[in-house]
């Protein structure tokens, strides 16, 4: 009950914003606010290392006058420092350049179902501070059993729980309340001089989905302890399979190249594209903000347009950008619902899987490279060229063979996706940004 | 104008109510992080300036550190309930009886001023800032017709920040933090190249008129860009690389400064921390990080703890001689302080981070460092890097030139480099004599914090290292 109420008081909040915007002379305002708690423990070595409690919050404004845009924003809610953002914002927005395309979209004529959408476990908050604590000693003592572990990063459990509220001056309000909860641990295995280390982790928006313990530290062993005794191969070009975590890290790039502010700005080897073949039959890339329960789901964008799903790449071909207002005024096309601030982000963008399971792809590579982790930089939009430090497993005759490490990667994301042999069904929405197992045909591996 | 120096206004009385509510479960220390920042940024895209922002950041973090447990709380609502609750947060670390303990506060005296900002930008009218921004964008537009999109930002900050502790520090600082940034999208025949640009740091508007100008840095930008347009793929495997002064000093960040944290050292999970007085690099690597050097974006006149910042020698002719202490580690190691505490803002934890890193200047002439390869790489841009606590790391050049028989020949694209840090720092056979600093626009993430740095470093050669590349 108390919660409601403060949530009311923030609404009543943004709503008064948009009068003192309006009246300072914006043509349209929007507002957003931000209200979080955020419970974090680290623990390492079986002992407690932080521990963090903490409330805060967070206000957004947006405003348009002539067709000049400014925003603001603060964590300071006193009322004299948000006037003067207030007026503020609207003495700079003079400064600045018309612009066609600004402004905020029509009033969305559906209303969201947000309770359908399940994003809030109140299992999350009623969980307790020695419970939370519990959980990350067991998963870190689990992990440590096994003897191949020399050191611990230490495991994690982290809760947050968000209030999410947006009004804008075209009649626009709207809140929603979200989880989530997570579970992680980090280990080094190997001497001082040949260590190697991973780690792994459950996220989800519920407390019963969440990976146990147990779970949670078993994988992270067999992710760390699988690079023991690692080799550097021989520079060359080699079929490559994408693990799960490094398909989603391909799609965190090519989402980065279908968004609608890369397109305008042109910055994307995708920008005057659409309708083309991009990828091969085996290639549906798919972003889907109402998935129930999901860790990129929600009712509405950063400006209150609702969220959808959206089929960016069918069969390989580019159906459409990803956009917000402004990109979608830009390019002719429409906001797909993924503002996210003041630019765009994925909801739920996920590579859709196919049929074969992981343990057919690796059997059916013959020779060649399992990709389990890259480190770096090296993604450039513009070209769609890949350049990273790898880690990885060798395969032989379709096994496991040996560790590889030291190696970098080197391909171009479009020459990728043309030549994706199998993708896997093992599809897990673990991060909202997503895929399943995939194989390539060939990549640049140089060693030595 | 709001007086934001102000906003802190809590009394000593509220001060101590809130250390004695944090030790009140018996922890060995508290501490009162209370940071006001104000932020601006204009941008300019497609010929108009699109937007600009403003943002105002207020909030208090209370830490308590008990042995080797850390207990944190922060909140953005000064009132005495809302700091109460930060400060029982963290005292939670604790379980003991709370000490008899009374705080006697002493300002600290401030020390060296590494700031230089004459005209400070938070007073600087917004149109003037504009006028920067444009300075930039017309002189990078008009560098060629190939450059199609052009893309300018400019960011200043203040950082106002008192650090109050149960030792009776009362420390303050107030850090300006400045950034132009420019990049050109260069296009012909169907190529298409992007080049980057910028520079800013400690710095006042005076910097951007005499030191670094808007027009430079458009160019910059833009010569980048049509650079890369003639670039071939760059080779793939081991060759010797030769890094150029300045930008370079990007590997010295990832190879050596992370794993001289303390923290990575004190949990043993670096592969440095039995090293210590040990030989792990050539005699001809001397590496320093120096939070001092004024008007760096990566220096401060006090750290996150309110500790004045030395400048610390890491290592020494190829011999580890120190590490990157904050608080907990030091005393925990029984270590002297070095001023490297620093956080991303006040919900953070301070944690050992670098400043300013970079590799001393050796004896070597650049050109015969060139004329000693004959097949090998020269890395001259870089767009950043990572390291892990296995001394893997990797950085990423976005543009250098194929060296062949001494002499530099075709640019060449976008590759990563990667090796073991003790392996490089083992094979840096030839250091110059021209000690150079990176861009001066560097940021640096280490468990989700982000903080400006900066890195440098002399022509150097590497014999043999491994190329990412495509040919």
């Amino acid at each position: 009950m108390k919660k409601k109420l403060q949530t009311e008081d923030l609404a009543g909040l943004a709503e008064k914003l948009i009068v003192q915007a309006r009246s300072a002379g914006a043509d349209e305002a929007q507002v957003t606010i931000g209200d979080g708690m955020e419970f974090s423990v680290d623990v390492r070595l079986g002992r407690v290392e932080n521990l963090v409690e903490a409330g805060s919050r967070h206000m957004g404004l947006k405003i348009i006058k002539d067709l000049k845009t400014a925003y603001a924003s603060s964590s300071d809610f006193s009322e004299h420092t948000l006037q003067h953002l207030v007026r503020n914002a609207v003495k700079r927005a003079v400064l600045g350049s018309r612009d066609e395309c600004a402004g905020l979209p029509p009033r969305a004529a559906e209303k969201p179902d947000i309770a359908s959408l399940a994003l809030f476990d109140p299992r999350v908050r009623e969980l307790n501070a020695p419970d939370k604590i519990r959980l990350a000693l067991e998963t870190e003592r689990i992990a440590l059993e096994d003897k191949r572990i020399t050191n611990s990063h230490g495991a994690s459990f982290v809760t947050n729980e968000v209030t999410t509220i947006l009004a804008n001056s075209k009649g626009f309000a709207g809140s929603y309340d979200q989880t989530f909860c997570s579970l992680s641990v980090g280990l080094q295995a190997g001497g001082t001089d040949d260590k190697v280390e991973d780690y792994w982790f459950s996220a989800e928006r519920f407390f019963k989905d969440l990976k146990t313990p147990e779970e949670v530290a078993r994988r992270a062993v067999q992710r760390t302890v699988r690079q023991l005794n690692p080799r550097k191969i021989k520079t060359q070009s080699v079929p490559v399979v994408f693990e799960p975590a490094m398909t989603a890290w391909l799609l965190g790039f090519l989402f980065a190249c279908v968004s609608g502010m890369a397109i305008y700005r042109k910055v994307s080897f995708l920008a005057g594209r659409l309708g083309e073949r991009i990828g091969n039959d085996l290639v549906t890339v798919v972003d889907d903000g109402l998935k129930p329960g999901r860790l990129g789901t929600r009712p509405f964008d950063s400006e209150g347009v609702p969220c959808r799903k959206t089929t960016v790449m069918e069969k390989g071909k580019l159906l459409t950008y990803l956009c917000n207002t402004y990109a979608g005024r830009k390019l002719n096309l429409r906001t797909t619902g993924n503002a996210d601030g003041a630019g765009i982000g994925p909801n739920n963008f996920y590579l859709a899987p196919g049929t074969a399971s992981p343990e057919e792809i690796i059997s059916s590579l013959g020779q060649g490279l399992i990709l389990v982790r890259t480190i770096g930089h090296g993604l450039n939009p513009v070209t769609g060229d890949i350049s990273r430090g790898a880690f990885g497993l060798w395969v032989e005759n379709g096994e496991i063979a040996y560790p590889v490490s030291e190696v970098t990667i080197a391909g171009n994301l479009e020459k990728i996706l043309s030549q994706v042999e199998t993708v896997g069904n093992d599809l897990e929405f673990r991060t909202a940004v997503c895929g399943p197992t995939l194989k390539v045909e060939e990549l640049t591996v140089a060693g030595s | 104008m709001i007086a934001f120096e102000n906003h802190f206004d809590l009394s000593r009385g509220e001060l101590r109510k809130i250390l004695d509510a944090a030790l009140s479960r018996g922890g060995d220390f508290a501490e009162i992080y209370l940071e006001y920042r104000v932020y601006s940024f204009v941008n300019m895209e497609e010929d108009i300036i699109k937007e600009t922002a403003e943002s105002v950041s207020l909030g208090l973090g209370v830490r308590v550190l008990s042995g080797d447990m850390t207990g944190y709380g922060y909140t953005n609502d000064l009132s005495p309930e809302k700091t109460g609750k930060a400060a029982l947060s963290a005292a939670a670390i604790a379980s003991a009886p709370a000490g008899n303990r009374t705080f006697k506060f002493k300002v600290a005296r401030p020390g060296k001023n590494v700031y230089s900002a004459a005209h400070p930008l938070h007073t600087t009218r917004l149109k003037t800032k504009i006028g920067l921004v444009k300075d930039a964008y017309l002189a990078c537009q008009k560098t060629s017709p190939a450059i199609k999109k052009v893309k300018v930002l400019f960011q200043d900050q203040v950082q106002y920040v008192t650090i109050i502790n149960s030792e009776g520090l009362v420390a303050r600082d107030a850090r300006p933090q400045a950034k132009l940034a420019c990049s050109a999208v260069a296009e012909k025949a169907r190529r298409k190249e992007i080049g980057y640009s910028g520079g800013g740091g400690r710095v006042g508007l005076e910097y951007f008129r005499r030191i670094l100008t808007p027009g430079q840095v458009g160019r910059e930008a833009a010569e980048e860009a049509l650079k890369l347009l003639e670039a071939v793929e760059a080779p793939a495997g081991e060759m010797p690389v030769v890094l150029a002064p300045g930008h370079s000093g990007v590997l010295v960040h990832e190879a050596v400064g992370h794993l001289l944290e303390a923290d990575f050292n004190r949990k043993k999970t670096s592969i440095f921390w039995d090293k210590m007085n040990k030989k792990v690099g050539a005699p001809t690597v001397t590496i320093y990080d120096d939070p001092t050097i004024p008007s760096f974006r990566g220096s401060y006149n006090i750290d996150d703890e309110g500790t004045v910042p030395q400048k610390t020698l890491l290592i020494d002719r190829g011999v580890v001689c120190s590490y990157l202490q904050d608080r907990l580690s030091a005393r925990l190691m029984n270590l002297p302080l070095t001023g490297h505490g620093r956080r991303q803002d006040y919900t953070c934890v301070p944690i050992p981070r670098m400043s300013t890193t970079y590799i001393e200047s050796g004896g070597d002439d650049p050109g015969d460092i060139l004329r000693s390869v004959r097949r090998g790489l020269y890395a001259e841009r870089f767009e950043g890097g990572q390291v892990e606590d296995s001394g893997k790391f990797t950085f990423t050049i976005s543009s250098g030139y194929l060296v062949e028989d001494g002499r530099l020949t075709a640019p060449v694209k976008q590759a990563t480099l990667i090796g073991s840090n003790i392996d490089i720092l083992q094979k840096i056979d030839m250091v110059g004599h021209d000690l150079a600093f990176g861009l001066q626009t560097g940021t640096c993430g280490k468990e989700g914090q982000d903080i400006p740095v900066g890195d440098g470093c002399p022509t150097l050669k590497v014999s043999l290292m491994t190329v990412g590349g495509r040919s």
